[in-house]
């Protein structure tokens, strides 16, 4: 059907992240005029932040932990972070950054990782029969059953995409990956679960 | 994306997916429409797709976080404990951080236990002003009447207090419920302005430090204070603060009649 480009990756820890661009004198003096805006910030996104975490994570106490420690981080980095750019990208990638340096993350990532083509992925995709997308979409326990079943990797680019509704470009940010990957993972995401749900409904036919 | 205005052949799936997740520019969008008024394949492709991501969304929110872990998470971030965060900071330049805690104990020590005093009333105003918006539950009198609302705090409270005749325009008494505020007893007073949802806390003057604060906008809800020679008086909503003044003053001038 289409190439699948694997390789293992070792974890790299992401470069430079979290540490605070000012000293550790201003960093505190900042902190006491900015926890308000912060709290104002984070606090809608606490639900977001938890449910995301949990799909890292697959665990509940091991997801709250996440989130715990990224706000922290992030109520620390605030200095850094840039007014009127997009709040929640800038916490999710820091939410990523926590769960890629948890026990959890780096096994995760230790294991193989699917490498991104995009000029290679969607050949065998060009003409798809319309009949190829009829689906029980209304079927929702199969859909959940696919996305429980997708690739991590994949899970997460959807996750961020169609749940928490950020734009291409801030995806991109999260996941510290240019945007064209963003889009290529997209459409693999999307065309994995359409095949899981296609093998599903033959078997139930 | 880089696509041209005029769509020929199919959609490709990158195009396909920029355009259901809304990354496309009008013109874009509109040259993708045109095309899939005239194709039948395309046009079940971004049904389809659209479907998808819908199911995806349901799909992925059948893990919600569960009330108490968000309740620890939000307490983490609430400004009255400030130290454990301050904790974490690195003790290289704790002679720096040293100097400046000096300075500030020494400059106001009393302006700083008021501002902690304050963050912590004002946290627990808006908690309770959330509450009453969230929990769908009746207060415990839901009257309009003031001549059944007062009465009802008899002997629950150890003060008393008196309710305007003649509430300013548009504002109405939706009930009322007795609570706690900073460990003393209060009466919570619930108005709508303006369709607005208002709470409306009375303490004893003496129990808290509500007649002291200064009126301030937290999470996008305005706080307003007052007080008379007996009560403290605290507003919350996110009605104009114009309006909250008038009741707030309203429930004042009532306290002295005559």
């Amino acid at each position: 059907m289409f190439h699948i480009h694997r390789r293992v990756v070792d974890f790299i820890p992401p470069p430079g992240f979290l540490t605070c661009s000012h000293s550790e004198a201003l960093c505190t003096m900042s902190f006491a005029a900015s926890s308000a805006t912060f709290e104002q910030l984070a606090v809608p996104l606490l639900p977001s932040l938890y449910s995301h975490a949990f799909w890292l994570s697959r665990d509940h106490a091991e997801a709250e932990d996440l989130v715990q420690e990224t706000l922290t981080k992030s109520l620390r980095a605030f200095g850094s972070f840039e007014a009127g750019t997009n709040f929640k990208a800038w916490i999710f990638r820091i939410l990523r950054n926590t769960f890629l340096t948890s026990r959890t993350g780096i096994a995760s990532a230790r294991t193989v990782f699917l490498e991104d083509h995009p000029d290679l992925l969607d050949i065998a995709d060009a003409s798809p029969t319309p009949e190829d997308h009829i689906l029980r979409l209304d079927n929702q326990a199969a859909v959940n059953e696919a996305l429980d079943r997708l690739q991590p990797a994949l899970r997460e680019v959807l996750l961020l995409c169609d749940v928490e509704a950020l734009k291409y470009k801030d995806i991109a940010l999260v996941l510290d990956v240019p945007i064209g990957t963003v889009m290529s993972r997209i459409s693999r995401a999307r065309r994995t679960l359409y095949q899981m749900l296609q093998s599903q409904l033959g078997e139930s036919l | 994306m880089t696509q041209t205005m005029q769509v020929t052949g199919h959609l490709a799936p990158d195009q396909l997916n920029a355009f259901i997740d809304g990354e496309l520019s009008s013109s874009e969008s509109r040259a993708i429409q045109r095309h899939l008024a005239d194709c039948h394949s395309c046009a079940l492709r971004v049904l389809s797709a659209t479907q998808l991501k819908a199911a995806t969304a349901r799909a992925a929110r059948r893990y919600a976080v569960p009330p108490d872990a968000l309740a620890r998470l939000t307490a983490q971030l609430r400004p009255q404990e400030p130290k454990k965060t301050a904790r974490s900071y690195s003790f290289r330049s704790i002679g720096w951080v040293a100097l400046a805690a000096s300075l500030v104990i020494a400059v106001s020590l009393i302006g700083w236990r008021q501002i902690r005093q304050a963050n912590a009333l004002s946290a627990e105003l808006l908690d309770q002003h959330l509450a009453t918006l969230s929990s769908g539950a009746s207060p415990e009198v839901i009257s309009t009447d003031r001549h059944t609302v007062k009465p009802w705090f008899q002997g629950k409270l150890p003060f008393s207090f008196n309710l305007p005749e003649v509430l300013p325009a548009d504002t109405s008494l939706k009930g009322a419920d007795f609570t706690y505020l900073s460990g003393q007893p209060a009466a919570l007073l619930l108005f709508t302005i303006h369709k607005h949802e208002v709470s409306v806390f009375l303490t004893q003057r003496s129990a808290t430090a509500i007649a002291t604060m200064p009126s301030h906008v937290r999470s996008g809800f305005n706080i307003y204070y007052a007080s008379t020679h007996d009560l403290g008086i605290a507003a919350v909503s996110d009605v104009n603060p114009a309006d909250l003044k008038l009741l707030l003053s309203a429930l004042v001038q009532a306290q002295s009649p005559g």
